[in-house]
Parts: structure tokens; sequence; C-alpha cells
């Protein structure tokens, strides 16, 4: 196995990530602000994102497989399960982030005339932006684990080589797997969290 | 009262003793076919070898795992198919005769103490499988006829490691590839073909879907896949503590025709009848 | 001149709580009133109700002689200072842009803007080249407070609110911050609502002291006369005040 070949699909695995953490990302903001103001449905929403986690990821990705459109096998299957999984920890950080920002502030803001939405972008989302950044360091370390997965169902990444070497006893075509699933986790890991480090205040 | 703790001792005791029974493991890989025949061969130990407690240990993750699992006595007896041994086990060349590939098998594992049984009747080659719409459409009925043009090939875990799979297949036809080939779990090949993700799978001979018209198989017409003749592979040493094992394993040779196993096959996953289930209505069928 | 602010039978329940009960009241132009009070009298409760932080449950508020249910929230607050104890400032702005918050929400020029900054800093001590810049991360507890004020004196408004703006803070410093604050208002002409548990406090800024307790105004007097009250809350704080104990309760 050449050095471009695992490098060609150690892109291929990021891209599934980056897509997977940056569709869910989009989810989670607009459900994270329809939350802040709603206490019924945020323990419902959490909790229902919360029993998600808890399915094994190769059973969820099993049980999307027979679903018409969103289903079948390949990529698309596959970001939807990742997508799922990451949003836990995303829309979690970005309510608890910004309901957690210290009351004096909040109520400073609105006292002095700043209307909901001036609150909300100007104080709250900048000071929640290290919780948040937080939990999207998680979802993304945890989705790049995961993603491993996705060769199962035909989604390529570097699970392909972890099942292959598995099946043929190689262990150097695992390695050509693992290792650079553990180095890209890694380095997101250490990335997000210097941007976290750098926008806390 | 001393006596509780005293009555519980005991029956740990007896429990423990239990797992003095004898007892043979039978394993499988982890397809379909494999895990029914995993079943079958239970079945028939259970029935012939009454007393003898049978452990399921299938479904494990390919060729390899098996063979360690085999050797290091984790399990006692799985199928195996001779062209897969004697490329991706003993790293031999494929040997086109079935005779003299099956003899230098069972020269080569008794180094191991390891016995091959007489095969149980079917060949489960590779096949390369296309949409029967398609090889009516383009005129293929052979891996020649599909040379003329690239393919989007779906694969399983082993054929593109394999010695015998995609690269040496691609070197006797020169078959061309559009992309890479797409990997996947075995059971989703055919899934993968209708939905038109794959135009081209690497599949199975005997799998249960080609008993549908829906799927065509294209012929090895330079016959560049070697036999892959199923039997059981089983340790020596189980053999010797079980006299009767032989006999009972021997009952199956020549019993499962290539039909017989696409038919089995088609009923665990066409119709979602359980492995152990197909094995009870095999052995029953045919007593 | 109708009064700056009117309270008319001003009641708030919370959980079945009474918070308020029947407060009347009155607040005129340039007025320091100071709402003293236990923990529980109410006297937050009360300022809150003037910048619509909170509703009252019965009863009516008017602000320049109109019902504040027909101010519109935004347009009131900006016209009414509020400090409250820790501050409030942004964490994430500079001292500058705390102070320069609701100038640059009511759409000044930057350089007008700039330009209150460094007055309202200088106003209340703090050297405006040193500290624009800084982070409240970067500030002691006094030098907030009196950032908090500027900021609250910044777009020049009608009225004060603080809420035990200096409980926070040492002696020494809280002391000198009563003092400066004392010489601000006068000098910048405002009307301002203080809210304290410290009797010493009250009786050095206040021009007049609201008594609360249990929700209710008990009295209202100058702080000369205060001394003189009979009624049962205003001799408590009086009381300690004698035994030299720290002020407050």
């Amino acid at each position: 196995m050449r050095a471009s070949e695992i490098f060609e699909v150690s892109m291929e695995h990021l891209l599934l990530v980056g897509i997977s953490v940056g569709v869910a990302l989009a989810i989670a903001t607009p459900l994270a602000i329809l939350l802040l103001t709603r206490a019924r449905l945020r323990r419902w929403t959490l909790a229902a994102v919360n029993v998600i986690q808890t399915i094994p990821s190769l059973a969820l990705f099993g049980l999307l497989l027979p679903i018409p459109f969103i289903g079948g096998v390949g990529k698309q299957t596959a970001i939807i399960a990742l997508v799922l999984y990451a949003l836990l920890p995303i829309v979690r950080n970005m309510v608890v982030g910004i309901l957690g920002v210290d009351a004096g502030v909040r109520e400073s803001a609105v006292a002095m005339g700043m209307t909901g939405s001036q609150v909300l972008w100007q104080v709250e989302v900048p000071l929640a932006i290290p919780t948040i950044l937080a939990g999207v360091r998680i979802a993304t370390v945890s989705t790049i684990g995961t993603a491993t997965i996705a060769a199962a169902i035909g989604g390529g990444g570097l699970g392909t080589f972890v099942f292959r070497g598995i099946a043929s006893a190689n262990m150097t075509t695992v390695l050509a797997g693992a290792i650079p699933a553990a180095l890209l986790a890694i380095i997101a890991d250490e990335v997000l969290e210097w941007l976290e480090r750098r926008l806390s205040y | 009262m001393a006596r509780t703790p005293v009555v519980l001792l005991s029956i740990l005791l007896a429990a423990a003793g239990c797992s003095h029974k004898p007892r043979i493991v039978v394993g499988s890989k982890n397809f379909t076919e494999q895990v029914v025949l995993g079943e079958i061969i239970a079945a028939q130990i259970e029935r012939r070898l009454p007393g003898v407690e049978v452990d399921r240990k299938l479904d494990l993750g390919g060729t390899l795992l098996a063979h360690e699992a085999l050797k290091s006595g984790s399990i006692d007896i799985y199928p195996e198919y001779t062209g897969t041994a004697l490329t991706a086990v003993l790293h031999q060349p494929p040997i086109r005769d079935s005779e003299a590939g099956f003899q230098k098998l069972q020269d080569e594992y008794r180094k191991w103490q390891l016995e091959w049984m007489p095969p149980l009747g079917f060949n489960d080659s590779f096949a390369m499988v296309v949409m029967s719409d398609l090889a009516r459409e383009q005129n293929l009925k052979t891996i020649s006829d599909a040379v003329k043009r690239p393919w989007k090939l779906g694969v399983g875990y082993e054929f593109v490691e394999r010695p015998d799979g995609l690269k040496g297949m691609q070197e006797a036809y020169g078959l061309r590839l559009e992309g890479d080939p797409i990997t996947m779990d075995l059971g989703l090949l055919y899934q993968a073909l209708r939905s038109k993700k794959v135009e081209m799978a690497a599949a199975n001979a005997t799998d249960g879907m080609l008993a549908h018209q829906e799927f065509t198989i294209l012929e090895d017409d330079r016959h560049y896949f070697p036999p892959y003749e199923c039997s059981l592979v089983v340790r020596s040493q189980i053999l010797q503590q079980f006299p009767q094992l032989k006999g009972a394993l021997e009952e199956l040779s020549g019993k499962i025709s290539n039909d017989t196993m696409r038919k089995l096959n088609a009923m665990a996953d066409i119709d979602h009848k359980s492995a152990s289930g197909v094995a009870r209505e095999f052995i029953q069928t045919w007593k | 001149m109708p009064p700056l602010i009117e309270f008319r039978q001003v009641a708030y329940q919370v959980s079945g709580r009474d918070i308020l009960r029947g407060v009347n009241l009155t607040i005129e132009d340039h007025e320091t009133l100071v709402l003293l009070g236990r923990s529980g009298s109410g006297k937050t409760t009360l300022l809150k109700m003037i910048n619509r932080l909170l509703e009252p449950s019965q009863g009516t508020i008017t602000f320049q002689g109109k019902a504040l249910s027909d101010w519109d929230p935004i347009r009131l607050r900006r016209s009414i200072g509020y400090v409250i104890q820790d501050g409030g400032l942004f964490p994430h702005h500079t001292v500058e842009q705390n102070v320069g918050l609701v100038p640059r929400l009511e759409n000044w020029a930057a350089e007008k803007t700039q330009a209150r900054v460094k007055e309202l800093l200088e106003a209340v001590g703090l050297a405006a080249s040193t500290y624009a810049s800084r982070y409240p991360r970067q500030l002691s507890g006094g030098e907030k407070q009196r950032v908090g004020i500027a900021r609250a004196l910044a777009a020049d408004p009608v009225l004060l609110l603080l809420d035990e703006p200096f409980s926070a803070l040492d002696p020494v410093t809280r002391f000198g911050m009563q003092k400066h604050f004392a010489e601000l208002t006068k000098s910048f002409g405002k009307t301002a609502i203080f809210v304290t548990h410290d009797i010493r406090e009250a009786l050095m800024l206040g021009t007049r002291i609201a008594v609360l307790k249990d929700g209710q105004i008990e009295l209202i007097v100058p702080p000369n006369e205060f001394s003189k009250a009979e009624t049962p809350e205003a001799k408590a704080f009086l009381a300690t005040l004698e035994s030299g104990a720290h002020a407050g309760v």
C-alpha cells in the first residue's frame, strides 16, 4: 500500500467528518436558539439526542440502511448517522454555554436597552464561544473515530483499511487505517483546543 | 444459618463441574453461508453425538481470523474453501486441479495437526455479478465481454487484499475500474447493485440472491479463479477425542450442491429465516 | 412639574409569595432616593420595576407622566442607567467598549462616543489612557464599579438605578466610592434611586430615605429627620449605628 493511497483515504475520511460536523452545526444552531426559551422542549430534545448517543454506532448505521431515500449503501447513510451522533455534544454545549452566561452580565445587557437579538448575538454567543467550541471539539474527535464504521456500509474512509486488515489478519493494513485516524483525532483536538483558549475571556 | 452457604457452594461446584462435559466448538466466518454451514455442522454433531455439548463461535471476522482461531484451539472446526486456503492461508499460487490442490492442503495442514474432511459438494467461487438488465443491454456473458468499459466495482473486505482477488483478476483480464473499488460488508453488495451505487460486484457464486433472475454471474472464461470447494477443517486432536465425529462429518460430504447451498442461503437472506432454522430444515429434509 | 416616577398601589407576587404590597411612592427630579431595607424586604424588586426588568402584578407605575406599560421597553431602558453589585461589565469588551455601549446602540458618531467615554472615565477617577483598553478581568473590584457607573452615565440618562453597587467592596474602597458618587450625581445633576442595606451609606448619600419592610414602605424621610424616626424598622436600623456594629443588617 502506497503512502499516496493512505493520504487519499485519509482525505476521504476527513471529508466525511467535515461534512458531518458541518451539517450537525447547521442543524444545531437554530435548534439551540429555539431551545433557549423553551424549557420543556429543551428537556425533551436533549433527552432524545442523548438516546441517539446510546445506540451503538454500527447498529445505527444498520438501522438507517433500509430507509428509502436516506438509506442504502454509501456515504450519505454514513453521514446521516454521523450527523445524528454529533448533535448531542454540539446542541448541549450551545445551550449550556449560552444559558450559562453570567446572570449579572445578561441582566445588565437587558437593562441597558439591548434587544433580545442584540443580547444573544453581541453578549451571550461571544461569551459562550469557548463552551460551544468545546462541544464542537468533542463532536469532531468522536466523529473521526465513529467514521471508521462507515466502511462497513460502503462509506469509505480509514475504516476500509481496518476492516480489510482484520479480514486478512494483516496488521499492517489495520495500522494503515488506525494510525492516521488516531493522528487526525489528536490534531483536531489540539487545534480546536488552541482555538478555545484564544477565544476565552 | 450455616446451611445456606454450604448449599450455595455445592451448587457452584456442581455448575463448575458441569463445564467438564465434553465440548466441541464450531466456528465460522462472518457471512451468511458460513453461518448457515456452522449451524448445520453444529446440528449434525448434536444429532450424531448426543452427550457432547456444542459451542458456537460463528461470525468470526474473516478467513485469517478463523484460521488463527482454529490453530490456537479457540475453535475446533470451521468450513473453509480450497482456493481460499491455498492462496490466503498458505500463500501458495492457486492450483487449478482440484485433486492436486486438495492433496496439497491435506499435507500442509497436517503439519498444524489440522484435517481436511472430504468436500461438501459445492464450489463457492468469487463471482463477478452484474444486474441482468445491464448484461442483456451490453451483451455481457463472460468477464472478457466486460473488459470493453470501466466499472464501478463493489467488494467485500477480502477481495482487494487476497492474492486470488482483484489484482490477479485485473492482470488476467485487463479489467479497468472507474475510481477505487467501494468496500462494504458482503451482505450489502446486492443492495448496492440494485441502487446502482456499484455496477459490478465481487460476490460469491452460491449467494442466496443469485437464485433471483435479477442478477447475472459473468462467466470466468479465462478460468482465473481457482476452485473453491467447501469442506470442513478440523483439529486432529478433536477427531481423536471423539471417534464418532469423523463419521458424522463425513456424512455431510457430497450432500450440498451449488444449487442446494444457494437455496439455503436464500432461505436466510431473502426469507429471513434464522441460520439455526435453516440448518434444522436441511437436516430434517435430508435424513 | 409632575414627579419623575410614580408608584400607585403596586404589588407583586411570585409563587404565591407577596414580595411587594400596595406600594405608593413618588420620586422627584434630581433627588437621590435611597431604598433601605433588609434582604427580602422587596427593595431590589421595586427597583427592577422601574426599568421593566420586572412587571408589577397589580398597580401602575408612571415614568415622566406616561404609564410604564405604554413605554417601549428598549427606549425606556436606554434612558435609564443601571448599576449592579458586581458591575455586570461585559468580560469580552474593553473598558472603552463597555462604557461606550449605549452611545453606540444609540448610533452616536464614533468621535462623540470616544470623547464621552474619556470624559466619564476621568469623572470616575480612571485615567482614560491607562484604562480604556483594559479588560474587566484586569480591574480591581473598585475599578470595575467605577467603570459600571461610567457606563450607566454614558448616554446621559434621565435616571440612575443602583442596586447595592458598593456592597462587595472593602470598607476603605467603599467609602471612597460613596464620596465620589455623591459628588458625581450632584455634578451631573442626575436623579438616582439607590438600593442598600447599609444605614450609613443611606444617611450619606440619600436626599430621602425610604425604609422598606416586608414589601411595604414604612417610612420616607430626609436623612436629617431619620435619627428621630419612631417606626420599628427604622429604629432597628438606627440601633446598629449606636452599637458601633458594621452597617447593615
